[in-house]
């Protein structure tokens, strides 16, 4: 019983199933068509549809009530964990920087150091860090540092470039190890923070 | 404060930090492990269809421009996955064996475990009868609420195809679910 491609059949009232069909899933309704309304064939073949939807919707909410709660977190977090364990395994080092005199021949990866310079920026309230490039100037070093971020609108933006600025020259200093010739710092994205200050607010 | 958004974490995962993509995977297993168990059938199925696709996403991590939304981009992933598994499964089903399907119970309580009701099982059968693409588009429009546009994107084909598909699975449904004479 496989259905014809062109499998579309006209209604005696002239309509094919397809065109009633998406009417009614287009205009919720349809109100503006008295044909559908009053057809008897067209009406049948909605009465159809609504017999299908029916199961749809046990089924939409069975779905939605195993997502929801602590048993579908617990879920989630196994989950998260045992991809994370396949995650972990791929090896994909990528660029490597060099650390200290020229002669150490000490180096970190790029994103190791972006790790730690994106964790230094996400210390200043608001702040999440996307994405964090950095490339030598020149062979041996100095390195330069571009950093995107999405801030809350609360942030003057120079004031924020600045902070960020200082935060990722005294990770690189103290934490890695590196001298940062220059910051790039670009705001992409400014979050509404105005209402949702959980952090800041009374215990 | 809200959370860092997903094009955020996108491009952080792609740059190689595990911690952004983790975030991601939390975020959306849910929604990927439901739409999987719809499309395959089986939990078990499903959950191996979503780790395997979260897996070859993080390696396409540094592909991933930002031009689409993420959710769009691993959706195709997930839903590619669970396509080649329905190609793959032999052609077993026997279209006049789908039992006749109960009907739904419209007073139960919500909160109880999927599959629970025989209306979810009397749907969750007779979606075996469908072509691989006609139950992807199906699932992705019905059970997913995703527009045709964002079903062609996700199957990578027209939205008139995504139409036509979605249009054949509702009138197989509707006959095998006995609501058509």
């Amino acid at each position: 019983m496989a259905l014809a491609e062109d499998d579309d059949p006209t209604l005696p009232c002239g309509r094919t199933l397809s065109s009633v069909w998406s009417r009614a899933e287009e205009d919720e309704g349809a109100a503006d068509d008295p044909h559908l309304a009053e057809c008897p064939y067209c009406r049948e073949a909605l009465s159809r549809l609504g017999v299908l939807h029916r199961y749809v919707s046990e089924t939409r909410q069975a779905d939605e009530a195993e997502s929801a709660g602590a048993h579908a977190e617990r879920i989630a977090e196994r989950f998260t964990a045992r991809v994370m364990d396949l995650v972990r395994t791929e090896l994909r080092p990528g660029r490597t920087l060099p650390l200290g005199e020229p002669d150490d021949d000490a180096w970190i990866t790029e994103a190791a150091a972006a790790k730690a310079f994106r964790t230094a920026a996400e210390r200043l309230p608001g702040v999440h860090a996307g994405s964090c490039r950095v490339t030598l100037t020149a062979p041996g070093g100095p390195v330069k540092v571009v950093m995107e971020l999405a801030a809350g609108l609360t942030w003057p933006v120079p004031e924020l470039a600045e902070r960020v600025r200082r935060q990722i020259r005294s990770a690189a200093g103290d934490g890695v190890g590196m001298y940062v010739a220059e910051i790039d710092v670009r705001v992409v994205d400014l979050l509404d923070d105005t209402g949702d200050d959980k952090e800041e607010g009374p215990a | 404060m809200p959370g860092p958004s997903d094009a955020l974490l996108a491009v952080r995962a792609g740059e190689g930090d595990e911690g952004a993509f983790e975030v991601l995977v939390r975020r959306h297993s849910g929604l990927l492990l439901s739409l999987a168990t719809r499309l395959l059938g089986s939990r078990a199925d499903a959950e191996d269809a979503v780790q395997e696709a979260f897996v070859s996403a993080w390696r396409r991590m540094p592909e991933f421009r930002g031009d689409a939304m993420f959710s769009t981009w691993i959706y195709r992933i997930v839903t590619n996955r669970c396509l080649n598994v329905l190609r793959s499964r032999r052609p077993t089903q026997d279209l006049g064996s789908v039992p006749e399907p109960t009907a739904p119970e419209h007073a139960s309580s919500p909160g109880r475990a999927a599959e629970s009701t025989a209306a979810v099982e009397a749907l969750s059968e007779a979606l075996t009868g469908l072509t691989p693409e006609q139950r992807a588009c199906w699932v992705l429009r019905e059970l997913h609420g995703l527009s045709y546009e964002e079903i062609a994107e996700v199957v990578g084909t027209s939205h008139q195809a995504v139409r036509g598909r979605v249009f054949r699975a509702r009138r197989y449904l509707t006959e095998v679910m006995g609501a058509w004479r």
